[in-house]
């Protein structure tokens, strides 16, 4: 246990250098969105606890509902975390060959990687979950027994979701290759997402008409079996909210349950985390002769070619392609389910209104698609950039070949969903034109700021793929594409409406009318043209500067 | 050939490398020795471009390196000490890309690539994806890769890191060859016995700043580099 100690001081000390007056306030806009979130969740979950809870008795049980899917929500939520942490921390982590060659126990490494998992798959629901319980507690007004007993709990919980994540890790390493492993636990992820997606979706057909339906899919969906720590820390809890006496056996069992748990998944890593460490190191195979030449890239497309064969071997690049994918599903998928013929015999410009909250939508996809494709791609070099650095090559024609890696990919797949939803929604012709053209338009300056900006905040050391895109600096591109998205689309908005109220009154259209469209049409070129050029200057100038990798 | 003028670098306000001046003739060896945190791999990162100087200039094959630095980059190889390599590209790939990038016609790479696989002994892995290479191996694909264009220069950084015995002798055999062809060689090391069977002439750095130049008959008549880099370090 001292040895653990002194390794974590270190981990602890590392933090607390990188935590500086500068560091701070590079954070400092983020912070601030997050303080905006919490104020919103808070704000959010206060006045829908209090709308159920105006419905008296039948309230109570949908308010205790909801709280027990919530703890069941996150106990997956955190299951699956630990297992992806635990097979990064333990498996792949970069200070595990330093750790082995060290006189250190196995038991201590086991132990420094639990805590390491743990802490960092579960910061998260730690930062943004507050504001749901503290809502519950000053809707219930409830005493400072409930806040305490919470986090008494809560600690537990978070330990229980540990043990099973870290012995599910164990346990699969031990079964497949980390290659395979790590495919199949994203398609399986993926599989059950979409199919509790599907399976809500088609409970939850949320229509004016038919609120209790909502209420009965609700109260249908069973998150109440008696082995499930989600539903021994909901009972234990509620009472307090209710100034009542709760059942200390809830408290006994989330307590032993966390303890249990992470007894367990050491004894797990005693067995089998040497062997598996054996396992996974990459080894060659011998013999395998050249067949034939295959294709030559040439100059002008050698890192287009290099970029893509990287992309299709390294699972932890196109894995997030599920993710993507996930993500574009649902989006068609919902679509799809409006009742889009009613609400326009209602509301007159609906259908344009859904064409343009579609693009809005396809923006915000598109600025989550870009963030990976696009922003990652120079980091994505890693500590190999010395090779393009020391090559005839300018950084101007990486650029180029970076935009052009991400802009092709990212153009079809956004053009394909813009062109499905409108076909979903019955677009007549000129709105899909104005909406594929937009589209068109916002791929290329999106994809610009994406490059130029992957290149002003390069992260060469990176842990993770992800880590990449979920960095200050991609929350900052995460931002201005969405601005940018967002500011095209209300030019569009308000130049269309003006076209369209004209159109319907049967009037000419005016000369202001018409200044109106070309000066949204200037704006528009203008901003998606400094969108693009801006950042791929200032990307080109950083990373001309000197390389510290 | 490679011509250091005044060249200076600080980070932060310290001095790393501090007014060196340096010429190496066409086909010459020539070692930059020094202990650790000399300004060895600094001096070698500006003369390759991964790092600015702060102050002079530096030519390689009389191009600027920060003015014209594609023209340079074209006529000199490089081996870092660390063998970062695109770790998802199998050997072959990797020298194709190379190769590629120098603009080298097709025919013409994959010729001079077999016959670099061959000589540098990895042919039998060309096909395996980097990540699973040795460190051994990593460092002959990093040699093989900074020769692939037929540079004029090559600027190798502590050349022997992780090489097995065999590795070594076919290195210097390589570079001796190397030398009379013409290439000329710069190479920073802290190995003393390197320093002294390859290179005419050996350049002592100590803390940034250029301590002397010996050539190989000062060296012997002075009692060898051991107590040459005793000196510089007392």
């Amino acid at each position: 246990m001292k040895t653990t100690l002194l390794l974590l001081t270190s981990k602890i000390i590392s933090i607390k250098n990188s935590i500086t007056l500068n560091a701070f306030l590079k954070r400092f806009p983020f912070i601030f969105i997050g303080l905006i979130f919490w104020v919103l969740f808070y704000s959010g979950t206060y006045k829908v606890l209090n709308f159920i809870r105006d419905m008296g008795f039948f309230g109570e049980i949908l308010s205790k509902k909801l709280l027990s899917i919530t703890f069941f929500s996150l106990s997956i939520f955190l299951i699956l975390s630990n297992i992806i942490t635990a097979l990064s921390s333990f498996y792949m982590s970069k200070d595990i060959p330093f750790l082995m060659s060290k006189p250190i126990k196995i038991k201590e490494i086991l132990r420094l990687k639990t805590i390491e998992t743990i802490s960092s798959s579960s910061w998260m629901v730690i930062s943004f979950i507050p504001p749901f319980f503290i809502a519950y507690g000053v809707s219930y007004n409830a005493p400072f027994r409930f806040y305490l007993m919470l986090i008494l709990t809560f600690i537990p919980f978070l330990l229980i979701a540990g043990g099973i994540g870290i012995t599910a890790a164990h346990l699969l390493t031990r079964i497949f290759s980390m290659k395979k492993l790590r495919l199949s636990l994203l398609a399986t992820g993926l599989f059950l997402f979409l199919s509790l997606y599907l399976l809500v979706r088609s409970q939850w057909s949320i229509s004016p008409e038919s609120p209790e339906r909502f209420f009965n899919a609700m109260l249908n969906i069973k998150t109440d079996s008696p082995l499930m720590p989600s539903f021994w820390i909901t009972e234990f809890v509620m009472p307090f909210l209710k100034r009542q006496t709760p059942d200390t056996s809830y408290l006994l069992l989330i307590l032993c349950g966390g303890v249990f748990m992470l007894i367990l998944s050491g004894l797990i890593g005693n067995r089998l985390y040497s062997n598996n460490i054996e396992r996974i190191q990459p080894s060659i195979k011998h013999g395998i002769k050249a067949g034939t030449e295959g294709f030559y890239p040439g100059d002008k497309m050698a890192f287009l070619w290099k970029d893509v064969k990287t992309f299709f071997r390294d699972a932890g690049q196109w894995s997030q392609l599920f993710i993507i994918s996930a993500l574009i599903f649902i989006y068609i998928y919902n679509f799809r389910t409006l009742p889009l013929k009613t609400l326009s015999e209602i509301f007159p410009f609906m259908k344009e209104f859904m064409v343009l909250i579609n693009m809005l939508m396809a923006g915000l996809v598109l600025s989550a698609v870009s963030a990976r494709f696009l922003y990652s791609s120079i980091s994505l070099e890693g500590m190999a950039f010395w090779i393009i650095r020391t090559s005839p090559v300018t950084v101007k024609k990486l650029l180029r070949a970076k935009f052009l890696y991400g802009f092709i990919p990212v153009t079809v797949i956004l053009l394909a969903v813009v062109f499905i939803t409108n076909i979903a929604m019955g677009t007549d012709h000129l709105l899909m034109l104005l909406s594929g053209v937009t589209i068109f338009i916002l791929c290329i300056s999106i994809s610009g700021l994406g490059t130029g900006m992957g290149a002003m905040y390069p992260r060469f050391r990176y842990e993770n793929i992800a880590s990449i895109s979920t960095s200050p600096g991609g929350m900052l591109f995460m931002l201005f594409a969405f601005s940018v998205v967002l500011l095209t689309v209300s030019l569009e908005a308000w130049s269309f409406y003006s076209y369209k109220k004209a159109v319907l009154s049967g009037s000419a259209t005016s000369y202001m009318q018409i200044g109106q469209l070309v000066t949204a049409g200037i704006l528009i070129i203008t901003l998606n043209s400094l969108a693009f050029f801006i950042p791929m200057k200032m990307g080109k100038k950083r990373l001309e500067e000197d390389l510290s990798v | 050939m490679i011509i250091l003028d005044k060249v200076s670098k600080s980070f932060n306000g310290k001095w790393a490398v501090k007014g060196l001046d340096l010429r190496v003739d066409k086909g010459e060896v020539f070692g930059l020795l020094g202990p650790n945190a000399a300004g060895k791999t600094t001096t070698i990162r500006m003369m390759t471009g991964l790092l600015r100087p702060t102050e002079g200039k530096i030519l390689i094959g009389g191009y600027d390196i920060v003015k014209e630095p594609i023209k340079a980059k074209s006529i000199f190889g490089y081996v870092p000490d660390k063998a970062f390599l695109y770790e998802k590209l199998k050997g072959r790939e990797f020298l194709k890309f190379i190769a590629s990038i120098h603009g080298i016609e097709k025919s013409t790479a994959i010729k001079r690539i077999d016959e670099l696989l061959v000589l540098f002994g990895i042919k039998e892995i060309e096909e395996e994806l980097i990540e699973s290479y040795s460190q051994g191996m990593r460092q002959r694909l990093l040699f093989l890769s900074a020769l692939i264009h037929n540079p004029q220069v090559l600027l190798i950084d502590e050349p022997f890191v992780g090489l097995d015995p065999f590795g070594v002798m076919m290195i210097k055999d390589m570079i001796r060859r190397l030398r009379l062809e013409g290439v000329t060689i710069f190479l920073a090391t802290h190995s003393l016995h390197i320093a002294e069977e390859l290179c005419e002439r050996v350049g002592l750095i100590s803390k940034g700043s250029l301590i002397s130049i010996k050539n190989k008959e000062e060296i012997t008549t002075e009692g060898g580099l051991e107590k040459l880099f005793l000196k510089i370090n007392s």
